[in-house]
Parts: C-alpha cells; structure tokens; sequence
C-alpha cells in the first residue's frame, strides 16, 4: 500500500508547473463565465468547452516555456485567435491571413530544399506536421524531436486533467 | 600484489600495453550491458556527467573533434530542462548509441574492438610525442579509480589512433566546421554523404527515442508505419485532451480552484494512490485555502446551484470548523487529521 503522506518528487516538474498554471486558468474561465450547469445553453456550454481546451493547451505551453518551437506556436497561435476574436473578424482577420500565407510561403521555401535529402519519409511528415503545432516549419529531423516532446508533454496534461476531472466528479 | 607492481615498475612496452589492455577491457565489460543510458554508463548524476561531456571541449587539443554547434547546444539546453529526465535521456540516448553526432567513440560495442586493436598501433607507430603520453597517464589516472577520466583519456588515444590509422580514408571529415564524422572503413567520403549519412543517423535515433515512447511501437519495423504509429497516438492524445476540457467544462466546481502549491503537490498523490483515500485528503486543504478569500466569494460559491450530488450538505459543515482551524501553515499531515475527525463528524451529523 502506498503512503499517502508520500512527499512530492519535484515541486518545479513539469508537471507540477502545468497543475498550477492550468488550474489558475480554470479558475479565471470560471470567474468570467459564472453560468451555471443548469442554465448554460448548449451553445455556451461548447464555448466553455473550447475555453477550456485552449487553456489547457496555453498552460502546457506555459508550463513548457519558449525553449520548445511547438510551444512557440501554441502560444503564438492562441494570442492571435484571442487578437482575431477581439477586434473586427474581417479588418483583422485579412491581415492575420496576408501574415499568416507569407510565412508559409517563406516556410515552403526552406522545405523545398530540404526535401531532396527526406523523400522517402517525408510524405508521411505531413500529417505530423499538421498534428504538432509549429510542425510545418521544420524539417524532419527537428520535426521528431518536437514530437517526442510534444508527445511526453501531452501525456502529463491528460493525466493531470483526468485526475482534476476525476476529483471533481466524484 | 607484487607480481603485478613488478610489472608495472620494470614495464616493457608489451607487458604494459598486455597490461592496459586486459584492464581495458574488464572496464569495457559492463558499459555494454547499459547501453540505455549514458549516466548508468558513466555512474555519475546528471549535471556531472553533463559537465564531462562539455569539459573535454576546453582542454582537448584543437585537432580533436569539439561536439559543438548544433551538437553541443542541444545538449545544454536539454539538460536544463525542468522536465530533466526525459530530456537528459533523449541526449545521453542519443550520445550513447551515435557516438559520431558527439565526436566521441568510446560508448559502442564495435568500437571497442578497434580501440584494442588502435593500441598497438600506437605502440609500434612511429608517433612518439602522442602515445606514451596518454599510455603513461592511463595506469597513474587507473589506478585513482575515476572512470570520467579514464574515458577521457581513452578518447583522447582513440581519437589519435583512430585519426592516425584511417587518416587516408576520411581527409575530408576533418575538414567539415563544426560536426566530427569519422568516415569509417569503405564508406564513401565526399563531404554530401557524410553529410548525409549523420543526418540519417539523427533521424534513426529520434525514430528509435519516438518508437520507445509511443506504447507498442518498438515490434513495428519500417519508417513508415511507425509514422502511421505515432501519428495515431498524437491523435488520440489530443481526442482525450477534448474529451477531459468537456468534462471538466461541466462538472461545474464546487469549490474554488485557487490552489497553491500544496494542491500541486498533492496532484502527484492523486495520480499515485487511490482517489478515495485521498479525497478526505485532499478536502480540507481546498477548504482552507478558500477560507483565505474574502467571505462574500464564499456566499457566492454557496448560492451556486449546485447539482444533486449527496456532498451539498457537507460542504456547509465543512466551512465552519475548517475556518476556525488557524494553522495554515501547518504541514499537511495535521491538517488532514484535523479534518478526518471533523469529516467523520459531518458525515456522522447527515
């Protein structure tokens, strides 16, 4: 039998980091949308959902910090949904795309070269690259290593979130 | 004992190479075992072993390979990872099983034999200034028991040898700025397939840290379908990840999420033992941390409409007796203590 009074293996772990900064999100997505249960329409209680989602996401990042590209892009990603949200759709959104298709254009380039050298498993580097966020930017070699982060990473969140989830439905 | 300092003292050049050899391999014996890890390799902890792979770069003369650039500082920044042991695995994995991304050649099995055999040649090579230097050092560095530095110098004959012995077959891999490939026997030395075939062998070692990561994926052999592999392991990842935000998005909480450390702490208990031992755990302390907000957040919470759980009830017995308790500082134990009785009494009540 384990012993409860057990004393934690790392305060400053990732995933640690990550209890808190999620939490703390939680807790202000709670405070900004006071509805409860019974009254949320369905609409509300998707959007709720993707806040959630999105706050999970921005506080592995955070968690992580800036030292991973993926998590770069996530944050990158979530302060320009929030930038696109905030003011007008069509003003913002056409500049956001013009930067957006230009860094690709750009990223394309540097794919290209490389390409010659990563054939044979490049073509299955695509879907990858769509599932990790700041995948399309990199060539293979970074790509993996990005993903096995990523990957550890996401596996800390969905345990630390099944565990609040678990905690709080019981 | 005398036998051998005998030796030792009045050494001729093959008693001692026998010598060096014999205890030479013995220290190669059980590196292999332990391939997986380059700290079980070195039996160091972490920072120092970081700390040795970067301080041969200082005192190691210019001729010999430097793991810098993109070698080196991957390294450091993965060993300053909070996250330490996945990370410092991932490079010292990477160290231990492709010695040329690292410069180094001591950490395989193959080379071992070469190493071996190198020795010779430096006896009977007609390269004074180098090899008895090294050969002379080793027995006094042996003989203090440090194996950091017997690796050390280890790789600094090696690399000697190895340069001196192969030195026709790979010219240009000296020549490459800042990543030290040894082209080895029968292997094409142009500077693009070298260039090549490093890249290849970063890319297998990612493959390899990927497969070992991914449940299931280390039967699976080709590129391609351990792609497939890993990609539909991200997916469900991210599926569950929706799935736990619309759970945690309805269960509407009932208590206030303002957690400090200690709840963090014991996140890592919960995940570890059961939750039904930690739940009476757990309450008091999220009880006493909200007792620290102001009071009408608490009025707030309680006029939620909560749903029909049986623990409404309990919520309110708890408030007050926790309110009262003064120790906050108090270490967890006491506290969970104080709340077990308190519990056990609210319950008891209902």
């Amino acid at each position: 039998m384990k012993n409860p009074q057990r004393s934690p293996t790392n305060p400053g772990s990732l995933r640690s980091r990550f209890t808190q900064v999620f939490l703390q999100s939680l807790l202000r997505i709670r405070k900004h949308n006071p509805t409860s249960s019974s009254s949320s329409s369905h609409g509300e209680f998707l959007k709720r959902c993707r806040r959630v989602k999105v706050a999970a996401y921005v506080s592995m990042a955070r968690a992580v910090g800036t030292r991973r590209a993926w998590s770069r892009a996530t944050l990158w990603r979530a302060r320009n949904g929030e930038r696109q949200r905030n003011l007008l759709y069509g003003r913002c959104s056409k500049s956001n795309s013009r930067e957006r298709s230009l860094g690709k254009r750009k990223r394309k380039k540097k794919k290209k070269k490389k390409r010659d050298n990563e054939e044979h498993s490049f073509g299955h580097a695509k879907k990858l690259q769509k599932l990790v966020p700041g995948g399309e930017a990199m060539d293979f070699c970074c790509l993996l290593d990005e993903t096995a982060h990523y990957i550890k990473c996401l596996i800390t969140q969905v345990k630390v979130m099944r565990s609040i989830a678990d905690f709080y439905s019981l | 004992m005398e036998p051998s300092s005998l030796t030792l003292a009045g050494s001729t050049d093959a008693a001692l190479e026998s010598v060096l050899t014999e205890e030479i391999r013995s220290l190669m014996a059980p590196p292999p075992e332990s391939t997986s890890s380059f700290t079980a390799l070195l039996e160091l902890p972490r920072t120092r072993a970081i700390e040795l792979l970067h301080s041969p770069e200082a005192p190691n003369s210019p001729g010999v390979a430097v793991p810098g650039g993109p070698a080196g500082t991957p390294l450091r920044r993965l060993g300053g990872d909070g996250g330490g042991g996945f990370a410092l695995a991932v490079g010292s994995d990477l160290a231990a099983r492709y010695p040329a991304l690292f410069g180094e050649k001591n950490d395989s099995v193959e080379t071992s034999s070469q190493k071996v055999k190198s020795e010779p040649l430096t006896e009977s090579d007609s390269n004074p200034n180098s090899s008895p230097q090294p050969l002379v050092s080793d027995p006094t560095v042996e003989n203090k028991g440090q194996r950091p530095t017997k690796r050390k110098d280890r790789e600094k004959k090696a690399k000697a040898s190895a340069k001196k012995s192969k030195n026709e077959s790979s010219e240009d891999a000296e020549e490459l700025p800042y990543v030290h490939v040894r082209a080895r026997r029968g292997q094409a030395t142009d500077s693009h397939s070298l260039a090549e075939r490093v890249s290849r062998e970063k890319i297998n070692a990612r493959m390899k840290l990927l497969q070992e990561l991914v449940p299931g994926c280390s039967k699976i052999s080709g590129t391609a379908s351990v792609l497939d592999e890993i990609i539909n392991h991200v997916q469900s990842l991210q599926r569950q990840v929706e799935l736990l935000s619309m759970r945690l998005a309805a269960a509407n909480p009932r208590v206030d999420f303002n957690m400090d450390n200690n709840f963090a702490e014991n996140m890592s208990l919960v995940d570890s033992n059961f939750p039904s031992m930690v739940m009476p755990f757990m309450w008091p302390e999220v009880q006493v941390n909200e007792s620290r907000q102001p009071y009408h957040q608490q009025w707030q919470f309680n006029s939620l409409p909560q749903p029909v759980w049986g623990r409404e009830q309990d919520n309110h017995n708890f408030i007050t007796p926790e309110n009262s308790l003064l120790s906050y500082d108090s270490p967890a134990n006491s506290v969970s203590l104080h709340s077990r009785a308190t519990e056990n009494g609210a319950m008891k009540v209902d």
